[in-house]
């Protein structure tokens, strides 16, 4: 068993797993934070994403060991203290999910390109969210969640700190 | 004011944000794999390398003795814990079936086929003394296609069946075939192909199963389209009384046909959990659900139209050989339904109907989102083949033959009403939208520069649920609701939402119907000790059958209650009302009356005795609703592609949608569901199949191997409601979930094939991946 410390959603957590233990199963089953879900287990469905260091990574390919020191942000952070964010009220809105188990991955994956790029035209949304599977929606509607998110406040605003 | 109408309704026909959001938004859902209980234990199973093989030894010690590995159950042993005898097939009325157990004892049957379960601390620890079973395997020559099935010259996969051909051919002849053939101008034939590919929700299959010694009662959180079927099933394979089985389920991650009842990995879960007095749950892993979990569509069709030089299309001839895979599965169970569809909205007077099915060794074929839904593929390419022949334009062909509302025939071929038909006014709406002319004038211009453009349009209709029978359904859809002391209004229903909204949907639908505000109801789900009967989600059911029981069901409520307000207040019910989650009226204290008072002041003058015989005073009200007058879903979708010569890639340029779905209980969840569906539509023909090489084994068991479409594949959609024809006085909501991809594919390849046609290509398949659409054009070799 090998000793971790990591950062998670802004608190400090501590745990020591097996050196195969995946970030994902980590968050999941030992921190209860199962928000994150795994589609595919092998780094294509995008459904596992969560923000490593700010950076959107596939948590079903990181090893929990790798999270040494950094700061993970998993759907369970986005909203701070509010019950929804912008993002996540925009995405409501526009009925962008329909059964649900996608949607943190598109949701972090949105939460860094709006980071990135506040006021992205549609085709650089489409780009950006190509990497993460919906099965349900067809899409159309997670793009234009994102679309209205990105015409409201920037996201620092709505949320500062909860990063 | 008149008690039992309705106040205006505020609800439904609006796009009420989702209840399911604030929690599936906010990493809050609960699906299977989030549910921690105490002293979990994991399977993980072993499973064949091997399409056809007997098994000849299954050694478990090794495994057995690993540390963290509670429990090894090979088939035999899991065949004295549980059978797999009074699986869905049998609920579903199917009779010629063979013996099987729930893990591989005699024999397996696909690659993939479970031999052996391991339950363990973790679920690694599990998978990994999975790996350590060994297993001795005699193979034998696998059955991969229909021709082979059908020869005779391959052994019987089950024995006690005798034979590879599991029905037909079973011929039905509808109006005077043979002398509309006689008189047709001509005859198209063609043979036409439905490959296999498979649902894909993003969670797998999954269970999570806890049996109390004490009670003798098996709980089991289930991902399931309907927790009542899934406790049939888990109790009869138990053998178990079904009152000491509970199905619970909560979030599901998509299913679109594939969760019905209980699996055989879902069932082994069960009784490993009985046996170790454990919770134990199984997680299927996207290998497993690529490979084993179910598969859906291999279908082949020699069609031949009898036609007119002016393109009326008078009749036609199919016959049809289904690939069911290895287990029973649902394809004899859905011929009578693409038989009875396969008219469409059309005027033919003839029909020969001929139906086989075959089991091969691959994955069981399962309900994927409008399963009948090849008749539509075969008939709307069909006609573009008819158009080709004749020189005619498709569009026109298709207006000459669509049947027309209140004109004769009014009835299809087959026999069910045509009744509130709008099929033709959405392919005339269609023609309004996209200017047909003006693209012919652009293909040819873009031709002559090289570029390959192609339009393709497809109608459909689907029986969802269909105008009323002359038979109605035996079968109803249960609601029942309840007013509680806290004044909300529960509606309890068997549909198992997975995506669809329907806490959403179904609260608009009471809310109107009570005179509440739609908070102030909720929608109980998911709790085999809670709902009513009935099988659960699918085929379309929900917004006519289960919105239609939960109008009426409200309604009725809403009637007991208001009786029972005037009992109590002493006023004549016809001078109060219940609007926004107060009674009102003259005579009401102050005028106005909390729901949640008058729940209190009934119960306690029911207690004293205040109340008069004959006044319904539970204040809960059960309805089951036979689907009134019904009606047809559909519509026509239109589609523009480009498809690139060098590459072979096609782009979807422009999609468009006109539909006809009833009355539109919220118009985002319905354009969800069609967007959705077409998506699926999109995948099917240029990106999905279930691929298998001639020995079995399977090619498509990743998603780097089976792509579904991303945001890059998927245009948007453009919608277009019609008016619909309301054929009943109450309710004319119509099912929405499975028409997008029901029509889509044939769209789509009709749009490729227009674009291909001027290399010569004719397109008599569904699936055209880039080097199958570089092939059809002559640009690479066909394969040998």
């Amino acid at each position: 068993m090998i000793p971790i410390t990591l950062t998670v959603n802004g608190q400090l957590r501590e745990g020591s797993v097996e050196g195969r233990v995946t970030l994902a199963d980590f968050l999941r089953e030992r921190l209860g934070l199962t928000g994150t879900h795994l589609g595919c287990e092998h780094g294509v469905c995008g459904a596992c994403t969560v923000l490593l260091d700010g950076e959107p990574a596939r948590s079903c390919l990181v090893l929990a060991v790798q999270a040494q020191d950094k700061e993970v942000t998993t759907v369970e952070g986005l909203s701070g203290s509010e019950p929804l964010s912008a993002l996540q009220r925009a995405m409501r809105d526009n009925f962008s999910f329909q059964c649900g188990f996608c949607t943190p991955g598109f949701l972090i994956q949105a939460w860094a390109l709006l980071k990135e790029n506040p006021r992205p035209t549609e085709e650089e949304v489409r780009h950006a969210l190509s990497g993460n599977l919906c099965r349900c929606t067809g899409y159309q509607s997670i793009v234009a969640g994102v679309l209205a998110a990105s015409t409201r406040a920037p996201l620092e605003s709505q949320q500062e700190g909860s990063l | 004011m008149i008690a039992g109408r309705p106040p205006a309704e505020r609800y439904t026909g609006s796009s009420v944000r989702r209840t399911e959001d604030l929690r599936l938004l906010t990493g809050r859902g609960r699906y299977v794999a989030d549910i921690q209980v105490p002293g979990l234990l994991h399977c993980a199973f072993n499973r064949s390398p091997h399409a056809h093989a007997r098994v000849l030894r299954v050694q478990t010690d090794v495994a057995r003795r690993a540390p963290g590995v509670v429990a090894v159950f090979d088939g035999w042993q899991m065949a004295k814990l549980a059978s797999a005898a009074g699986g869905m097939m049998e609920l579903m009325g199917e009779t010629n079936l063979p013996s099987f157990s729930l893990l591989a004892t005699d024999k397996v049957r696909l690659v993939g086929d479970p031999v052996a379960m391991v339950v363990a601390e973790t679920r690694a620890i599990a998978e990994d003394a999975a790996e350590l079973i060994e297993v001795e395997y005699e193979e034998l020559p696998a059955v991969m296609t229909a021709a082979q099935a059908r020869d005779g010259s391959l052994p019987p996969i089950f024995e006690d069946l005798g034979s590879n051909v599991l029905f037909g051919p079973d011929q039905k002849v509808f109006g005077e075939v043979d002398r509309v053939f006689a008189e047709a101008d001509r005859i198209v034939k063609a043979r036409i192909a439905q490959h296999r590919h498979q649902n894909v929700p993003m969670e797998g299959r999954a269970i999570l199963a806890t049996f109390d010694q004490a009670t003798g009662e098996l709980v089991a959180h289930a991902a399931t389209q309907g927790v009542n079927t899934s406790r049939q099933i888990i109790a009869a394979q138990l053998g178990m009384p079904l009152e000491k089985v509970r199905v619970l389920a909560f979030d599901i991650g998509g299913s679109f046909g594939l969760k019905f009842g209980a699996s055989r990995e879902e069932v082994a879960c069960c009784a490993a959990s009985r046996e170790l007095l454990r919770p134990v749950r199984w997680i299927e892993d996207r290998l497993e659900n690529l490979t084993v979990s179910g598969q859906a569509r291999e279908e082949s069709f020699d069609v031949e139209a009898a036609v007119t030089n002016e393109g009326e299309i008078l009749g036609m001839r199919v016959e049809m050989v289904i690939d069911s895979g290895a287990y029973p599965g649902f394809a004899p169970g859905i011929i009578s339904t693409i038989q009875e569809m396969i008219p469409g909205p059309y005027r033919m007077r003839a029909l020969s109907f001929t139906a086989s099915g075959v089991i091969t060794n691959k994955a069981t074929y399962v309900a994927y989102r409008g399963p009948w839904a090849s008749e539509t593929f075969v008939r709307e390419r069909l006609i573009d083949l008819v158009a080709a022949e004749l020189g005619l334009d498709p569009f026109e062909v298709r207006l000459r033959n669509l049947a027309e509302r209140g004109q004769p025939p009014l009835r299809m071929v087959t026999g069910p009403s045509l009744a509130g038909l709008t099929a033709k006014e959405s392919l005339l709406r269609m023609g309004e939208i996209f200017n047909f002319e003006e693209f012919r004038r652009h293909q040819a211009a873009m031709r002559a520069q090289g570029r390959y453009l192609g339009v393709g349009v497809a109608t459909y209709i689907e029986p969802a649920p269909g105008p009323r029978p002359e038979t109605p359904p035996t079968e109803l859809e249960w609601a029942r609701a309840s007013l509680g002391e806290d004044g909300v209004v529960s509606v309890f229903t068997a549909q198992m939402p997975h995506g669809q909204s329907h806490q959403t949907t179904m609260a608009q639908i009471a809310a109107d119907q009570f005179g509440v505000d739609f908070e102030q109801v909720r929608v109980v789900v998911g709790d085999t000790d809670q709902v009513p009967e009935g099988f659960g989600t699918g085929g379309s059911r929900f917004a006519s059958m289960a919105g239609g029981a939960a109008l009426h069901v409200s309604r009725q409520l809403r009637s007991q209650v208001l009786e029972l307000a005037a009992q109590i207040l002493d006023v004549s019910p016809a001078t109060i009302d219940i609007r926004a989650g107060e009674v009102v009226g003259d005579g009401v204290p102050d005028g106005r009356l909390p729901l949640s008072e008058l729940v209190k002041l009934a119960r306690a003058a029911a207690a004293e005795g205040r109340i008069p015989q004959g006044t319904e005073t539970s204040l809960e009200a059960s309805f089951g609703f036979d689907g009134g007058q019904g009606g047809w879903s559909g519509g026509t979708h239109c589609c523009v592609v480009e498809v690139d010569p060098e590459t072979g890639r096609v782009r979807v340029d422009r999609y468009m949608v006109v539909e006809d779905c009833g009355e539109v209980i919220n118009p985002a969840v319905v354009e969800g569901q069609i967007r959705g569906g077409v998506a699926q539509g999109i995948g099917a023909v240029l990106l999905e199949r279930s691929a298998y090489d001639e020995w079995g084994q399977y090619l498509s068991s990743s998603f780097m191997d089976y792509l579904l479409p991303t945001t890059t594949d998927v245009p948007n959609i453009e919608i277009e409601h019609l008016q619909t024809i309301p054929l009943d006085q109450d309710v004319n909501f119509r099912g929405v979930g499975e028409g997008g991809m029901i029509v889509a594919p044939p769209t789509i390849c009709n749009a490729i094939a227009d674009a291909i046609a001027p290399s010569g290509a004719v397109v008599l398949e569904q699936h055209l991946p880039p080097t199958r659409i570089l092939e059809l054009m002559g640009i690479i070799p066909q394969p040998a």
